[in-house]
């Protein structure tokens, strides 16, 4: 189970707050999604979770099954489960897709007391989810993202995702710059992670990523506070009224 | 510069140290005769030093405080094995190779089976036909100004010559390997003299390496020539890895012939001071240069390399693209001056340097240089230096890797795309595997 407790957050090094006081929680089997604003700090909470140094929690918690993470360093949050799909994938010259996939699948493994996966274990494994994510092996034998559009960063980043075997991921805007058969595939390689064991996170401007990952719940965040929450059917209302009630409550 | 200044203490003894060797250094009377020539250009000049725009960066004058006793024939008990283990990652590759020791060719440690088509061999027994004296003369009229290569010529002891027929195409690659020996500090001073035929495919491999116990003080002047003919295809890798005090000097010339493929790739690793200095030349129409390399120094190690290319006919293509790691005080210099005659339209060339800095106090001078006196060609050039990327750190690291293991990936990428550049996979992979020894030991 995921528990944020009245999370305050700035940037490091200066003095506006981005989240002023968020209250959430997701438990395990549950898909949550959060929607809002432009600016409103959703990617600030994700990249919160994950363990940013950019940023600086000034109150609150984040608790995951019962655990303080927020003294936890990107890599061993991602150990204990945590996985963040980035809005914006980076490319990695001169890395291929394979090794990386290999560095991090054994550097989780290790940290989580399980053996490290041999080549041949290994293969097996990158073939069959690559398959369930239309991504071409051949693919992953370049470096990691480069060159890639914008729907394979998202396939690569889900494909990741599936390697990890997280327990909480967190899904950063990542409907952006796919069209609609990209979505699917992505959306469809999402389903599949479903789990009564794992909690889901989906940060996204737009409701459309919804219709084909159907959360349990649906939160607004604007203005650095979770403002309104309920089924799936808000992010429908949302969809027709906007977001203008919400910039409202902030002024 | 027509300033007098005082003569260093090392610039003397270079100087005075000839006439003390000069009967034991290899070659007949016009040999001597071009030796003395030389060393009188040395003597004239000195050593290059920061108001030589070409040496603004490496002032020899000041870095080399002594001159150190020619190495003339080799006495050191070194064995196969020793060179083997000199080689590092390269020793596991199997090839024929021919073995200088302190500037001496050592038989017993080469092994040239299996060349068809190549001839090599000693430049100390070639020194004794007075047609070799031509040879070095030759590629001293145009270029007598540096003192660097001077003191080659006066000096030079030893080296390969490698005569590669026409057509010829070597499967192998060719190891050239200098090996620094034995508990005495000296200069030891060869010359490779390679010549490419006719559409030959051929892979060289030049290495400067020092076997475990050697004496850490040294100093290495280095020289090659390469000829390449017509539609021949070269790639000639020097790989230099000797000991973090060592100064090592190295000169290559290059001339390419009409449609030639001439791919090289320069690896510096470890080294106190070096300097790499490349002068090639389009001589035919057509051909083809990729000048690339890696370079990487920690502490105080100072490397430089130093291009010039010369694009004197038409249509040639020029790729340049080096990439450098810098920790601790270390100093990398890039110097790129690419030249486009008048005739030489059509030309196509690209130049990149860019340095990875680990520490705050590392230093990276870059200088490209583009002299272009035609109106129809295409040219670029880039240089970047920059920290390890906090972003791709962060996205390796919420991906599970540790901090120093997602920083040791991200700087083998960023010298791996340098080192993707060498097509020879055995080559390739041994470099790779020198890189990342040398970073397991920074971290």
């Amino acid at each position: 189970m995921l528990e944020i407790k009245n999370l305050h957050v700035k940037i490091a090094d200066e003095g506006a707050e981005i989240l002023k006081g968020i209250d959430l929680v997701i438990p395990k089997g549950e898909v949550h999604a959060i929607m809002g604003p432009n600016g409103s700090g959703k990617s600030t909470l994700a990249y919160v979770l994950a363990g940013r140094e950019d940023y600086e929690v000034t109150d609150g918690d984040i608790l995951w099954n019962g655990e303080s993470i927020l003294e936890m360093e990107p890599d061993e949050r991602a150990a204990k489960g945590v996985f963040l799909a980035f809005q914006y994938p980076m490319e990695i010259p001169g890395v291929a897709g394979l090794t990386f996939l290999r560095t991090a699948a054994n550097a989780v493994r290790k940290k989580r007391g399980q053996d490290e996966l041999t080549t041949p274990a290994f293969m097996k494994l990158v073939k069959e989810k690559a398959a369930s994510l239309n991504i071409d092996v051949d693919m992953l034998k370049r470096p990691v993202n480069v060159g890639f559009s914008g729907g394979e960063k998202k396939r690569s980043e889900i494909l990741q995702m599936a390697m990890l075997e997280p327990s909480l991921c967190v899904l950063d805007e990542t409907d952006s710059g796919l069209d609609i058969d990209a979505l699917r595939i992505v959306a469809d390689g999402v389903n599949a992670l479903r789990g009564p064991d794992r909690a889901m996170l989906v940060i996204t401007h737009y409701q459309r990523l919804l219709n084909h990952i159907v959360p349990d719940k649906v939160h607004v965040l604007a203005y650095g506070k979770i403002r309104k929450s309920g089924g799936k059917e808000l992010a429908l209302e949302l969809e027709k009224s906007g977001y203008a009630e919400f910039q409202k409550d902030a002024a | 510069m027509n300033v007098a200044v005082m003569k260093t203490k090392a610039e003397t003894a270079l100087t005075e140290n000839f006439s003390g060797v000069a009967d034991a250094l290899p070659g007949g009377a016009d040999v001597r005769a071009a030796r003395t020539k030389a060393i009188g250009r040395f003597a004239a000049n000195g050593l290059p030093h920061r108001r030589i725009e070409e040496w603004k960066y490496t002032d020899l004058r000041g870095l080399m405080k002594d001159a150190l006793p020619v190495a003339v024939g080799d006495q050191t008990k070194t064995t196969i094995a020793d060179v083997i283990v000199a080689m590092g990652a390269l020793g596991r590759i199997e090839a024929p190779r021919f073995v200088l020791v302190n500037g001496a060719y050592r038989k017993e440690l080469s092994n040239l089976d299996g060349l068809a088509g190549v001839t090599v061999s000693p430049l100390a027994d070639t020194l004794k036909d007075d047609a070799a004296a031509k040879g070095l003369a030759i590629a001293e009229e145009d270029r007598g100004s540096d003192a660097v290569l001077a003191l080659n010529s006066a000096y030079v002891t030893d080296g390969a010559v490698v005569d590669i027929a026409a057509g010829t195409k070597l499967e192998q690659p060719l190891l050239v390997v200098h090996v620094r020996a034995g508990t005495t500090a000296q200069l030891a001073v060869s010359r490779n003299q390679i010549r490419v035929g006719d559409g030959a495919e051929v892979s060289i491999v030049e290495m400067y390496v020092a076997v475990p116990g050697a004496v850490a003080d040294g100093q290495t002047n280095a020289a090659s020539e390469v000829q390449v003919g017509a539609q021949a295809s070269v790639a000639h890798i020097k790989v230099t890895t000797d000991l973090g005090s060592v100064t090592h000097l190295a000169t290559c010339l290059v001339e390419m012939g009409a449609d030639a493929n001439y791919r090289a790739f320069q690896y510096t690793a470890g080294v106190g001071v070096a300097r790499n200095q490349i002068r090639a030349t389009f001589k035919g129409e057509g051909a083809k240069l990729d000048i690339s390399g890696a370079f990487l120094a920690r502490k105080s190690e100072h490397i430089d390399t130093t291009l010039f290319v010369d694009h004197a006919v038409p249509h040639g293509e020029s790729r340049e693209l080096f990439k450098g790691v810098l920790d601790d005080e270390a100093r990398g210099i890039f110097q790129g001056k690419v030249i486009v005659r008048r005739d030489a339209q059509k030309t196509d060339g690209k130049q990149m340097a860019q340095a990875l800095m680990l520490s705050e106090t590392a230093e990276f001078d870059s200088k490209p240089e583009l002299e272009i006196y035609a109106d129809d060609v295409v040219c670029g050039h880039g240089s970047t230096s920059a920290a390890i990327d906090e972003d791709l750190l962060f996205y390796l690291r919420a991906r599970g890797i540790p901090k120093e293991q997602a920083r040791a990936l991200l700087i083998h990428s960023f010298i791996g795309e340098a080192i993707d550049k060498v097509d020879n996979e055995a080559v390739r992979e041994a470099l790779m595997s020198e890189a990342d020894a040398w970073l397991a030991a920074s971290v």
